[in-house]
């Protein structure tokens, strides 16, 4: 914001900037370490920083209680096939509101957008009906299907719409000139150039599929069944109390490997929500 | 003038255009390309939202297999309800907390990260970093280190500080869950902030300095009404969000210590899975919609009065 | 190679119209500008030609054929963009083979098209580049190779040298023309430079406010043109404008009288006297108007002078070196023929109205 700083109150920013991250970072570090502590240790005092030895007994245990690993597999590929599907119908979406002129398109779009503004938590109850009608309680129908066509995709939709309004009409009418129809326009010059943003809306879209929470537990009741987040909460002993050790291991299991991507791909996933075009 | 060559074509001005124009074609792929979501908000969104109408004006117990019109006698529940002011009482404290206290830290960090500092993107990282990890991972963390001999409390005891049990007393299980949910996403609109701080040009800050202005005077008169854009969107995702917080409070509280975190999502949440009272929660969901449906319009209103516009 | 007719051609933007039943010829094989100030509808017509916008009312014609309903493709027609509108996801060689490859021609003939068209403009060494590695002078040259690949029967260029720097544009200009005179194809240039449109094109179209104000060649509108506002655009410096009265004498205004026989065949009517700056010469007090030197600009090999004719500012080009100071007095008029009269309402040259 302002032009050079004085050296102290650099150093003033710079331990202000660490005290903050403290509630930032300290949490996953902790989780990581905490499940790598026999139980005893977790709760002991003073808090240990570090594990005194690397106890993988958890680890074991998480896999051995639940079907972990079909849990994982779950979350995995319902994940993948929203982030598909989203993308796919975003797009079009997307490109249709941003470029095309149709009668009611503006009417249209508003009335979409406005499906943002209705929380899951509201047509939880009808849907829950439908899908019985359906028969398709207990599979994962319901988990892909919602954030699919939802609120989740209108959020993309909007997003690629914002990205398309940006996209230089010439290009089109070049294209246009040199004889495509508007679906190849789509496709070999509109969407090639919308990698930006079609990479922040499937990093989001994966994440928010990945810990969706309330669909999970609404519409599932076998465990083999189960996502991620609806597992992590059941690791309960005899009285209902959580089994703290096993669930930081898997909750390390289940945040791991989104942070791996993260930290390797984190100029994408901060840039592309900057850029998204939700400045305003 | 030249003369001109081939002679036109007979065509008398106003002749008979093809059905399929142009414009015509190009307005069906338009609907084409829309269809998949149009389809999808309808069944998805619009008809889910017109059955929970319909279902508050029922007495539905999936277990006893009953479906009655009872009218509006949910509604009249509802306004009997002893449990609903402490209800939404909770809604709004949380929601304003967590909103307030959500912005401010996010403007906060947002400055803080844009003073061009060494090592600004990797902090950037660090702050965004517990937006991607898991939500319910997030939360059992916090909520183990929010135990009464956890991790808080442990180092709180190192200064000589006795904590409370953070989640069980009444006053602290709120700001315990607001503080968690806080910290998971503040990142999002740390970034979107920092992103509008930094379109705003340079020039206009060296202008005012010239013009003696002191930082201060700077941050209100030229970056407050320029991010003014950003920070009405993020207010508006954030408090809609806010309305929408379910799992926090399902894993840390579950609605205790007695009602204290049963906010209205949760409330819903109970009368339908766990007391199985499907018409009155879905009373209690058009009373969420409705809620949800009012702030936001009086936030988009509000933009004319502060929301800063260059056209 | 084709001819273009556009037969009436109006165009309505909801309830505004931008273009006034506009009639237009042009031959198979010429080279037309299209020229007018900001907002006159010239690129809004060119759209209308290439098929980008709807024709409200009126007919187009390419060749024999009425494209009015038809689609871009479907007109033979290219067309080159003021922004260039390149792929940027495409080397040069895909952008230039774009086309031809949609229509699903063999591989080797695009090829061969794209190389002859990369020789002809130079750009053999780019083919494999991406548009964002390229200067703006080859990227303006990738984007005439994609429209000369096509050989089409129209070339159509929307300002296309707008963008590039002073010098560069010189050296396009020639290339461009020569281009045509290569390859004659019917080309329909739109500039808001009408220099480049004198420099390039067989005829010129004038445009204003949705209306053709004169078309002819460029020395016809130069030497004659139809009414103020083409005088006022073509050439440059502008030409100088003079209110006042013709009469037997010459032309009079703000208590001078210029040279000119031609107002005597006008004489009594209020009119507008064109002279342009380069068409003053000095004289000696009986034949000449005084006029009093305001601002000097030395160019070298020229003098430009604002001076105060009367009481009009006028600008005086002189192909000598001059030493003149602010406040000289010097005598001037018109040089023989070099007069042009307008109505003073209409704009209307004169010649072409009836003597009063």
């Amino acid at each position: 914001m302002n032009s050079e700083l004085a050296p102290r109150a650099k150093v003033a920013l710079y331990g202000l900037i660490c005290l903050l991250l403290i509630p930032f970072v300290f949490p996953t570090w902790w989780m990581v370490t905490s499940s790598l502590k026999p139980i005893s240790d977790i709760f002991v005092f003073p808090p240990q920083l570090f594990p005194s030895h690397p106890d993988w007994s958890s680890y074991r245990q998480v896999f051995s209680i639940q079907p972990f690993a079909q849990q994982y597999w779950n979350s995995a590929w319902i994940a993948a096939v929203v982030t598909a599907g989203t993308l796919a119908i975003a797009s079009m979406a997307g490109y249709a509101f941003a470029r095309i002129r149709f009668p009611g398109a503006d009417a249209l779009f508003v009335v979409v957008l406005t499906g943002l503004l209705i929380p899951s938590e509201v047509t939880i109850v009808p849907l829950f009906r439908l899908f019985l009608m359906a028969g398709a309680i207990n599979t994962h129908w319901p988990l892909v299907l919602i954030p699919m066509f939802g609120p989740p995709c209108v959020f993309a939709t909007f997003v690629m719409r914002q990205f398309f309004v940006t996209l230089p009409r010439e290009l089109e009418e070049a294209a246009r000139v040199d004889g495509l129809g508007r679906f190849e326009i789509f496709r070999t010059i509109a969407l090639p150039l919308a990698r930006p943003a079609l990479a922040s809306v499937a990093i989001f879209t994966f994440l928010n599929s990945w810990n969706l929470y309330l669909e999970p537990i609404v519409f599932l009741s076998t465990p083999a069944k189960f996502t991620l987040p609806q597992a992590l909460t059941q690791y309960t002993d005899a009285y209902g109390g959580p089994m703290w050790n096993i669930q930081l291991a898997a909750a390390t299991l289940t945040a791991l490997p989104v942070l791996i991507v993260f930290v390797l791909a984190q100029k994408q996933f901060v840039e592309g929500l900057a850029h998204s075009g939700l400045k305003g | 003038m030249a003369s001109s060559n081939e002679s036109m074509p007979e065509a008398p001005t106003g002749a008979a255009r093809p059905f399929w124009t142009i414009a015509r074609r190009d307005a069906l792929a338009g609907w084409l390309f829309a269809a998949p979501q149009l389809a999808g908000t309808l069944v998805f969104v619009w008809l889910p939202l017109a059955m929970v109408f319909w279902f508050s004006l029922h007495e539905w117990n999936v277990l006893a297999n009953t479906f009655n019109f009872t009218g509006l006698r949910n509604y009249q529940q509802l306004a009997a309800d002893p449990s609903l002011p402490g209800v939404l009482l909770a809604s709004a404290l949380f929601s304003v907390g967590l909103v307030l206290f959500n912005l401010s830290l996010a403007l906060l960090l947002a400055v803080l990260l844009n003073q061009r500092l060494a090592g600004t993107a990797l902090f950037r990282t660090l702050f965004f970093s517990p937006v991607v990890v898991s939500l319910v991972a997030w939360t059992i963390v916090w909520g183990f280190l929010l135990q009464q001999d956890g991790g808080i409390n442990g180092t709180l005891r190192l200064l000589g500080i006795e904590g409370p049990n953070w989640l069980r007393a009444p006053g602290t299980a709120m700001l315990s869950v607001i503080v968690v949910q806080v910290f998971k996403n503040v990142g999002l609109n740390m970034v979107l902030f920092l992103a509008a701080l930094q379109g705003v040009p340079r020039e206009l800050y060296e202008a005012a300095r010239i013009d003696g202005a002191s930082r201060l005077k700077q941050f209100r008169r030229i970056t407050l009404p320029l991010i003014s854009p950003t920070i009405l969107l993020t207010s508006i995702i954030t408090v809609v969000g806010s309305l929408q917080v379910f799992a926090q409070i399902a894993v840390l509280t579950q609605g205790g210590p007695g009602l204290s975190t049963t906010v209205l999502v949760y409330y819903l949440y109970q009368q339908s899975f766990q007391f199985h009272r499907f018409g009155y929660g879905s009373t209690l969901a058009i009373v969420l919609f409705a809620i949800v449906a009012l702030l936001t319009l009086a936030q988009w209103r509000l933009r004319r009065m502060f929301v800063f516009h260059e056209q | 190679m084709a001819a273009v007719q556009l037969s009436q051609v109006k165009k309505h933007f909801g309830a505004v119209q931008v273009i006034h039943g506009v009639e237009l010829n042009i031959q198979d094989g010429e080279f037309v500008a299209l020229v007018g100030p900001s907002g006159c509808g010239k690129s809004t017509l060119l759209r209308m030609i290439a098929g980008l916008e709807t024709v409200t009312q009126g007919r187009i014609a390419i060749g024999a054929r009425d494209v009015t309903d038809l689609d871009p493709k479907e007109r033979d027609i290219a067309m080159v963009f003021q922004n260039y509108a390149l792929y940027p996801h495409m080397t040069v060689a895909a952008n230039m083979g774009f086309s031809l490859e949609h229509r699903g021609r063999p591989r080797p003939e695009i090829a061969e098209r794209v190389r002859w068209a990369a020789d002809i403009l130079g750009l053999a060494q780019l083919l494999e580049r991406y548009p964002r590695q390229l200067s703006g002078g080859q990227r303006q040259r990738v984007a005439m190779g994609r429209a000369i690949v096509r050989d089409p029967q129209v070339f159509l260029f929307d300002e296309p040298l707008s963008n590039l720097d002073a010098k560069l544009r010189i050296v396009m200009r020639g290339e461009i023309k020569a281009l045509h005179q290569r390859l004659r194809t019917t080309t329909v240039y739109v500039t808001h430079d009408q220099v480049e449109a004198m420099t390039m094109a067989d005829r010129i179209v004038v445009l204003n406010a949705g209306r053709i104000e004169q078309v002819g060649s460029p020395l016809e509108l130069f030497d004659r043109p139809a009414n103020q506002f083409v005088a006022g655009f073509i050439g440059s410096p502008a030409m100088n404008f003079i209110r006042g009265r013709c009469t037997p004498e010459g032309f009079a205004a703000g208590g001078i009288v210029l040279r000119a026989p031609e107002a005597a065949a006008h004489a009594g009517r209020e009119a507008v006297c064109g002279i342009r700056p380069e068409h003053f010469e000095r004289c000696g007090e009986g034949s000449g108007a005084p006029a009093r030197v305001e601002v000097v600009e030395p160019l070298g090999s020229q003098t430009q002078l604002l001076l105060r004719l009367g009481d009009t500012p006028v600008v005086a080009l002189f192909h000598e070196r001059m030493a003149a100071l602010p406040g000289d007095a010097m005598h001037l008029r018109p040089k023989a023929g070099a007069v042009h009269l307008f109505d003073a309402s209409s704009g209307l040259r004169l010649d072409d109205v009836q003597a009063a």
